[in-house]
């Protein structure tokens, strides 16, 4: 197969990948209270004159108070991802959580043993290989592209890919510091808490599944998001260069989603839905209409938006959304939905599938 | 097509007064790269298992950083061009492990020709780790595509097996106390002697999936947790010292323990003429991992 610049998997792949990975169930958990942007920015230390709901069109986000941390979100997600599965945690063979924040008991940031053998517990999948994965934003994504390998090749037949962000406490710590509009803790102010789960199964045999998977890391700009423990605050800090990161995504984004769509045989105009991570509200919609102006098309339906109520919820985002659309029925058997990541490293992939009768069923809204 | 391990290379601080976790693996990487004979334009997938770095980073990958100072095709995307792909996992001393799997499984499906796996610790710094218990190392190991070419043993099959109710035998945690955010490492003696049984059973059930006895393996490459888990191991395994992978003042390094033992075996010239290899590492959780390699 000829190289781009994608690192990538297209299904079915021959007789070294015969099988193809479908999405069989997705679920979610977000905390109960509702934190809007006014009330956030009326908490922060100086005056800022920042009107960041203008900024980024983030009205409220998802926040726990404490009752939900790192693994309760995941784990909360990954049960209800089994709920409406036909899949029982026995059948899980391999569970993979991906999440940036590792928080349990509080904000206290668990290293070892990992997440996912956490979540495998709390859930019953005593079957189940379990290692995390850590790569920002994408982490959820490099997951589905992680486990499908697997399932293309025979080797399981299901596995779970899981997230929990306790990422809002980012969030209250910047609010302590951010003073202006180019303060680099600007986007710790648009995250929201929330859990999210995808089960992956081999597909019959002619379903269309997960078609492309390719993921790519422009490491010359990794060191324009980091994060790391606070030093004298409960939780993490976080310092983005918000403008460069959107900058270069735009700039290399288009040559990788044509590669992508290429691969499957498709123009941007086949692709029904697009969901990007969500960071905000207008740089998505900016993206999408300078992605759209480079590669001479448009998907059918403008961008999902969710960062509007949900806030940015790190890795989960992708998966927050798509529950949202099967569940409000705008996802239709057949609809080709792609999900496109964007995150520090800079991470870029995109993952093409389709969604299929089962999946839509599962939501309440059958054919 | 068997995933093939090229010489794994190993770079350690041991004078050094703040060790960087991330320079360790720069330089295990640029080695690794290096002994296996090929660029690092060549490397299509980075993957880091090292925990402990520089302040604790959370975010990005740890492997974006490293892809960077380590010149992995850094550059924005191109047509016509190659990139390359970077990320983190984590799953304690068997993240090398978890990581060769992955690798295995993208060189098998031909989605790449060369991966890098690469893993280090270091006191994060900053205060941030009092009574930090691990050493400055880190390791680093090509992963090619056989492609026929005799002289190194190949992936054959790995085996897992996690035991959630000895999970509080070894704990690594970052929380506020004192007004700090500080990372506290906790092991129980009894963590090396109950995660050698898990490990003999484990490694057991791997033979005996591909029809080898323990009398049959050339070398076992352990990792060196303690004197007191690889003699457990050896005795429930049923394997002699001399097929042993003995590794001097080793007990100290994390994430990167089993890829210095390789590292010594091939050192030793162990490697060369040998068929089959047993790969067998431990970690908090209590997850084994083990992998069987063969010629």
């Amino acid at each position: 197969m000829p190289r781009g610049w994608l690192m990538m998997e297209q299904s079915p792949g021959g007789e070294r990948a015969p099988h193809v990975a479908r999405v069989e169930s997705i679920g979610r958990k977000l905390p109960e209270t509702r934190l809007t942007t006014d009330e956030l920015m009326a908490s922060t230390r100086h005056r800022t004159h920042i009107d960041l709901e203008r900024l980024t069109g983030i009205h409220e986000r998802r926040v726990s108070k404490g009752e939900e941390d790192s693994l309760s979100l995941a784990a909360g997600a990954a049960s209800d991802c089994l709920r409406r599965s036909r899949h029982s945690a026995a059948d899980i063979e391999v569970l993979v959580s991906c999440s940036i924040t590792k928080y349990r008991d509080g904000l206290t940031q668990w290293f070892e043993p990992t997440t996912s053998l956490a979540v495998a517990e709390r859930i019953g999948a005593s079957n189940a290989i379990t290692f995390d994965i850590s790569n920002a934003c994408a982490g959820m994504l490099t997951g589905v592209f992680v486990v499908g390998d697997r399932i293309r090749r025979g080797e399981i037949s299901c596995g779970m890919v899981v997230s929990g962000e306790y990422i809002s406490q980012l969030g209250r710590n910047a609010a302590k510091h951010v003073r202006n509009v180019l303060s680099a803790e600007l986007a710790s102010l648009t995250l929201g808490d929330a859990g999210a789960a995808v089960l992956l199964e081999r597909a019959p045999e002619g379903a269309a599944g997960i078609s492309v998977a390719g993921f790519t890391t422009v490491s010359e700009h990794s060191r324009l998001c980091l994060a790391y423990p606070a030093r004298h605050d409960q939780g993490a800090r976080m310092f983005t260069k918000s403008r460069a990161i959107q900058r270069f995504a735009i700039a290399d984004t288009p040559i990788l989603l044509q590669e992508a769509l290429d691969a499957a045989g498709l123009s941007l105009t086949d692709i029904d839905k697009v969901i990007p991570h969500q960071t905000s509200a207008r740089a998505i919609r900016k993206g999408m209409k300078d992605i759209c102006g480079i590669l001479g098309g448009e998907p059918k339906n403008p961008a999902v938006v969710t960062v509007d109520h949900y806030g940015n919820t790190a890795s989960t985002s992708h998966f927050v959304a798509l529950v949202e659309e099967l569940e409000a029925g705008n996802l239709e058997p057949g609809a080709r939905v792609a999900l496109v990541a964007l995150a520090s490293g800079i991470e870029i992939g995109v993952v093409l599938f389709t969604v299929d009768d089962e999946l839509v069923s599962l939501y309440g809204n059958a054919a | 097509m068997a995933t093939r391990l090229e010489a794994p290379a190993v770079a350690s601080s041991r004078w050094v007064l703040r060790p960087s976790a991330r320079k360790l693996a720069d330089k295990a990487s640029r080695m690794a790269v290096d002994r296996a004979g090929i660029e690092v334009s060549d490397i299509d997938l980075l993957v880091n298992t090292g925990l402990y770095h520089d302040r604790n980073l959370g975010e990005p990958a740890m492997a974006a950083l490293i892809q960077q100072d380590v010149g992995i095709r850094p550059e924005d995307p191109q047509a016509g061009g190659h990139g390359a792909f970077s990320f983190d996992i984590a799953n304690g001393s068997c993240g090398v492990l978890s990581a060769l799997q992955v690798a295995d499984g993208f060189l098998s499906s031909g989605a790449i020709d060369h991966a890098l796996v690469v893993a280090g610790d270091a006191d994060p710094g900053h205060r941030m780790a009092p009574h930090f218990p691990y050493s400055a190392d880190a390791a680093a190991v090509v992963c090619s595509r056989d492609d026929g070419r005799a002289g190194r043993v190949g992936v054959a099959g790995f085996r897992w097996h996690s035991a959630p109710e000895d999970g509080d035998l070894l704990l690594a945690r970052v929380g506020f106390e004192r007004r700090r955010n500080l990372l506290r490492i906790e092991e129980d003696p009894e963590f090396g002697s109950r995660a050698a049984r898990w490990a003999a059973k484990t490694a057991g059930s791997l033979l005996a999936d591909h029809d080898v006895k323990a009398a049959d393996l050339d070398l076992v490459v352990a990792n060196p947790i303690s004197d007191e888990f690889l003699e457990t191991l050896s005795e429930q395994l049923g394997v002699g010292e001399e097929q042993m992978v003995r590794v001097e003042g080793a007990q100290t390094v994390h994430t990167a323990a089993l890829l210095v033992a390789l590292a010594a075996a091939d050192g030793q010239g162990r490697l060369s003429e040998v068929r089959r290899v047993l790969l067998v590492s431990a970690g908090a959780g209590i997850v084994v991992g083990t992998a069987l390699l063969t010629r």
